[in-house]
């Protein structure tokens, strides 16, 4: 956890304890992003969230919110949440507490497979699921 | 002796809890009026949450407002009028509702309504933000909160309440002209000196801005109460609960001060 | 199309299309696109008024007062607006008083007797009245003595207002006769009208007699006796309102007469002068008749008398 905490600016966490927000649907939590950040009008931001949810291969769940959603298209929300920061680090963070209904290593794995993003992807995860790591 | 030193510390306890909160709020309205000047707030994302704002607030009412406010004025507007007739006074019945419906009555009630309606649903969405993390999470991305949540509801909050409360009072000045003269025109001039009497610049600017300070208290309270709310869910209903209660001092408070101002 | 932005973009035209409605409206109202008219009111003083205090006509407000100030001589000017579309009511001839009713503000009166009469010019300068009432009612009271304490007077020194009356009669026989109308002239109607005005007063005074007879009568044959000295004096007290009052009936016959000749002739020049200062003075007299009376009057202060 300390080490989490710890993590520099530059990173984008996927984590349990930063939640999406729950009035919004799941394009509009990404599309926030460039409106803030990289002050893109709406129509531009919507396209750029719609695109990377494609990417994933979840462009269905656009216009679900939070509650709607099961944890493995939550946690995909997340994900394009952290990817469109284009920060070079993306830490995910204890995977299992976010994707307990999928075997996750290999959901991840598919997921980054289809991101094709540059940069580094990290998980941190409790020592005793490093075999399911392995398979 | 113990228990006047224990009485003693608990009021200035609760006193610096008071200022406490009033500081709060206030460093709160700062920080969102000096972001108001910032271009890069006024964005496409913020004005369309202020749209949405003003959408729940002041329009998806509207019909139920207008219907109360039309009830409302009626039976306020006939009270008065019987009374004066009674006493003799009918040459001041006009001025009399003018003045207690239009400056007084229903921007108050306009205040309560849209307190208890979006100002409770705001207390409550912003403590269940805060309990949830959402905000750390906004924050987390850098989608500063002030301009994304929080501004556009102030800013939605103020507009809702004037413009409700100029359009009840507009309501009730119709409703009093046909009250007082019927379905005519002929009492079109006298009603409109009536009104020149009635409206001076002080007033009007009065009127305005006790209806923007309303506002403003219905939302920027149940927001810096929200944002208080400790990570317990629990704490939620407290956190409402104290909002409101500071709501309503602020409502009282606003109203008594404006009525102060423009009769003593 | 986004049905939410449709309904808020509705509701916010609609309010800011009757927020501009009003605000013109108002501003119609205050009189915004109307030139103002001023009038100053020159007074002795401003007891009682304060910018804001009103101007009625026919008790609609019309204007109000906006400052004010001193001029050169220590007088008050009081400065007041109107719009313009009120001003018409302002004429040359209106009288303007200050209204301080015992309940309620202040205010100024305006009273038109003409409206035909040519309308004021802007910045022009009128006197302002006072009638406080409770300032009039003292000076009410002293006038009606006055009145009395003449027609005392002038039943006192019997005969006087029948050697008034015969001074009329030779004023206007000397109209009717040689002088006056084969020297008349045509004259100015504003003579007639001074005549006139002596006759309405004498006429008020036969007014105030005849009330006062009838009071008289009232004691004299009350139920409940008075002392006999007393009863005996107010009978004489009648006699002569009585006497006083046929005197000033034939004054007015005469007057009468007299309007009807100077009418007539058109002209009185000197005479007619003349015929008025004497009626003026007759009326005079009379007055100071009555308040004579009210002076001697036993029961003036205490009419009712209980006996045990």
């Amino acid at each position: 956890m300390a080490a989490v905490d710890a993590l520099p600016d530059d990173v984008a966490r996927v984590a349990l304890d930063l939640p999406l927000r729950a009035n919004l649907s799941a394009l509009d939590n990404i599309a926030l992003i460039p409106i803030y950040r990289g002050h893109f009008n709406v129509a531009e931001s919507n396209c750029q969230a719609l695109q990377l949810l494609e990417q994933l291969g979840h462009a269905g769940i656009a216009l679900l919110r939070d509650p709607d959603m099961t944890p493995a298209q939550r946690f995909v929300t997340k994900l394009a949440r952290a990817l469109i920061l284009k920060r070079p680090r993306l830490v995910i963070d204890r995977p299992g507490a976010m994707l307990y209904d999928v075997p996750y290593p290999s959901f991840i794995r598919q997921l980054a497979v289809q991101a094709e993003m540059t940069g580094t992807w990290e998980i941190f995860d409790f020592s005793w699921n490093q075999a399911l790591y392995q398979a | 002796m113990n228990f006047l030193a224990a009485s003693i510390e608990s009021l200035g306890a609760k006193v610096v809890g008071w200022f406490t909160v009033g500081y709060g709020m206030f460093a709160f309205l700062a920080k969102a009026g000096l972001l108001l000047l910032e271009p890069a707030t006024w964005n496409r994302a913020t004005f369309d949450v202020v749209v949405k704002q003003i959408y729940f607030t002041a329009v998806q009412i509207l019909h139920v407002f207008l219907g109360y406010a039309l009830v409302i004025s009626w039976l306020i507007i006939t009270i008065i009028l019987s009374t004066a007739r009674d006493f003799g006074l009918t040459e001041f019945a006009s001025e009399m509702t003018i003045r207690v419906l239009v400056l007084e009555l229903l921007p108050f009630l306009t205040a309560l309504f849209v307190a208890l309606r979006s100002g409770s649903a705001i207390n409550t969405e912003v403590a269940l933000m805060q309990v949830n993390n959402e905000l750390d999470a906004l924050a987390h991305c850098k989608v500063p909160p002030m301009q994304f949540e929080f501004l556009p509801r102030l800013i939605g909050g103020v507009v809702s309440v004037v413009t409700l409360a100029g359009l009840a009072g507009l309501l009730a000045l119709l409703m009093g002209y046909l009250a007082i003269y019927g379905m005519n025109v002929a009492g079109f001039e006298p009603y409109t000196r009536t009104i020149a009497k009635i409206f001076d610049f002080r007033i009007m600017a009065g009127l305005i801005a006790k209806c923007a300070l309303f506002g403003l208290a219905v939302t920027l309270i149940p927001v810096t109460a929200g944002l208080e709310t400790p990570k317990k869910l629990f704490m939620v209903p407290v956190s409402v609960l104290r909002g409101m209660m500071r709501v309503f001092f602020a409502i009282v408070a606003i109203e008594v001060v404006s009525l102060a101002l423009k009769y003593i | 199309m986004n049905k939410l932005h449709f309904k808020v973009g509705l509701f916010a035209a609609a309010s800011l299309v009757l927020a501009a409605v009003f605000i013109v409206y108002l501003l119609h109202a205050r009189g915004f696109f109307e030139k103002t008219f001023h009038l100053q009111l020159a007074a002795a003083s401003a007891d009682g008024v304060a910018p804001g205090v009103p101007v009625v006509f026919s008790g609609i407000e019309i204007g109000r007062v906006t400052t004010l100030g001193l001029n050169e001589n220590g007088g008050i000017i009081i400065h007041t607006e109107f719009l313009s579309r009120n001003a018409k009511w302002l004429k040359e001839n209106s009288s303007f008083t200050l209204d301080k009713p015992i309940v309620g503000g202040a205010k100024i009166r305006v009273d038109s007797p003409d409206l035909r009469a040519p309308a004021l010019p802007d910045n022009a300068t009128m006197l302002l009245l006072t009638s406080d009432i409770s300032k009039e009612i003292p000076a009410l009271v002293e006038r009606v003595k006055a009145i009395l304490a003449n027609v005392e007077y002038l039943t006192r020194k019997d005969g006087e207002i029948n050697a008034t009356l015969a001074n009329v009669k030779t004023v206007t026989g000397r109209m009717t006769g040689e002088y006056g109308v084969l020297e008349g002239v045509l004259g100015s109607p504003e003579k007639a009208r001074a005549v006139t005005d002596s006759l309405d007063k004498t006429r008020a005074l036969i007014a105030k007699l005849d009330a006062m007879t009838a009071k008289t009568d009232q004691w004299l044959f009350a139920q409940d006796g008075m002392a006999e000295q007393t009863k005996a004096s107010l009978a004489q007290v009648r006699l002569m309102l009585n006497d006083a009052q046929s005197s000033l009936k034939k004054a007015d016959a005469v007057m009468a007469n007299a309007v009807e000749i100077s009418a007539n002739v058109k002209d009185g020049t000197q005479d007619i002068a003349k015929l008025r200062a004497e009626i003026d003075d007759a009326v005079r007299k009379a007055n100071g008749l009555i308040n004579e009376i009210n002076k001697k009057w036993p029961f003036a202060r205490e009419p009712e008398v209980k006996l045990p």
